[in-house]
């Protein structure tokens, strides 16, 4: 690992804050949904510790609950998270040659969205890759979800009724992350990237779902950079 | 928790333990160069955040309301122009779209 290794784990974590901080209250929305579909607090918190995917595990519920054959609702899942399969490439190009991965498979588990988008932010502001802030980033990310689960998966429905101010400014917490990483690696040549993947993502929500939406904006996008001078 | 969920649970685990630490394993991406593979992936990144901000705030404009989302986004931008801090703007993001919920409830 790098000679800087608490540093840099620690810089892993003060990066993490605003991740586990958008993390904790949707992991508690999916705690008290999960328990109102009929699942245990160990229950909900395993899907959260096996899983760790917000999007499909909202979606996994809804498939337990209607019924769903296990074949179906398995390729459903993992067909939604098959944009993960571009992260961990993408993270190795921004990181130059010759970085360590010995620990990529522990590590690599928390390269969610958020996570990713934060690594590729850092490392666009000069941060040099290490594994160790790799972890530092990973971790509370991670932590946040799984606590958050048990947390509303033990408050039960409801639990946020009381206080609609504080349950609006947890909803926005993750496009304000989104927001705040596209502006940490915006430069004039990603612009058409960016445009490209933003257009792509509407249509494809629009006229299929989010998931569409999500993987077309994705590819769209990438596909737009090929056509970049100078990249 | 029943053991077709629990079997679910870890079928998927594993598929998204594969996709997030495989391709990384397998040297995907590593390096410089500037091929049509290395420019693709330069620009998975971008386009992948921009797509999560569209995806994530449009719930948000198809839901129809404008102090709120209006105040949280103009906040998140003043915040990064002034601070340059992820964490900084998030939250400021976050405040601004609540207390602009709360002046518009």
């Amino acid at each position: 690992m790098d000679d800087r290794q608490g540093e840099t784990f620690g810089a892993g974590l003060v990066a993490a804050v605003p991740i586990a901080l958008g993390y904790f209250p949707i992991a508690f929305a999916f705690g008290v949904a999960a328990v109102g579909a009929g699942l245990s607090p160990l229950g909900a918190t395993a899907l959260s510790v096996i899983i760790y995917a917000g999007a499909s595990q909202f979606l996994a519920l809804a498939l337990i609950t209607s019924g769903a054959a296990l074949p179906v609702a398995a390729l459903t899942l993992i067909a939604m998270n098959l944009r993960h399969v571009l992260y961990g490439p993408a993270l190795m190009k921004a990181a130059g040659e010759g970085v360590g991965k010995r620990h990529a498979w522990a590590w690599g588990w928390g390269l969610t969205d958020e996570v990713f988008g934060a690594a590729l932010g850092e490392l666009a502001r000069g941060r040099r890759f290490a594994e160790a802030w790799m972890f530092g980033l990973g971790l509370p990310a991670y932590a946040a979800w799984v606590g958050g689960t048990l947390a509303g998966a033990l408050a039960g429905d409801g639990a946020l009724a009381g206080w609609p101010v504080v349950e609006a400014g947890f909803s926005f917490l993750l496009p304000a992350l989104f927001l705040a990483l596209l502006l940490s690696i915006l430069t004039r040549p990603q612009v058409p990237v960016i445009v490209v993947a933003g257009l792509a993502c509407v249509g494809g929500t629009l006229a299929v779902s989010s998931t569409t939406g999500i993987l077309g904006g994705m590819v769209a996008g990438a596909l737009a950079g090929l056509l970049r001078r100078g990249a | 928790m029943s053991g077709e969920v629990l079997l679910l649970a870890l079928v998927v685990g594993a598929a998204n333990w594969g996709f997030r630490t495989l391709p990384i394993r397998f040297g995907l991406g590593a390096g410089g160069g500037g091929g049509v593979l290395a420019r693709f992936l330069a620009a998975v990144g971008p386009a992948a955040i921009a797509t999560l901000f569209v995806a994530s705030s449009l719930p948000f404009v198809q839901a129809g309301a404008v102090l709120a989302p209006v105040a949280g986004t103009g906040a998140v931008v003043a915040v990064w122009l002034w601070r340059r801090s992820v964490v900084l703007a998030t939250l400021g993001g976050a405040l601004a779209y609540a207390a602009g919920f709360a002046l518009a409830g």
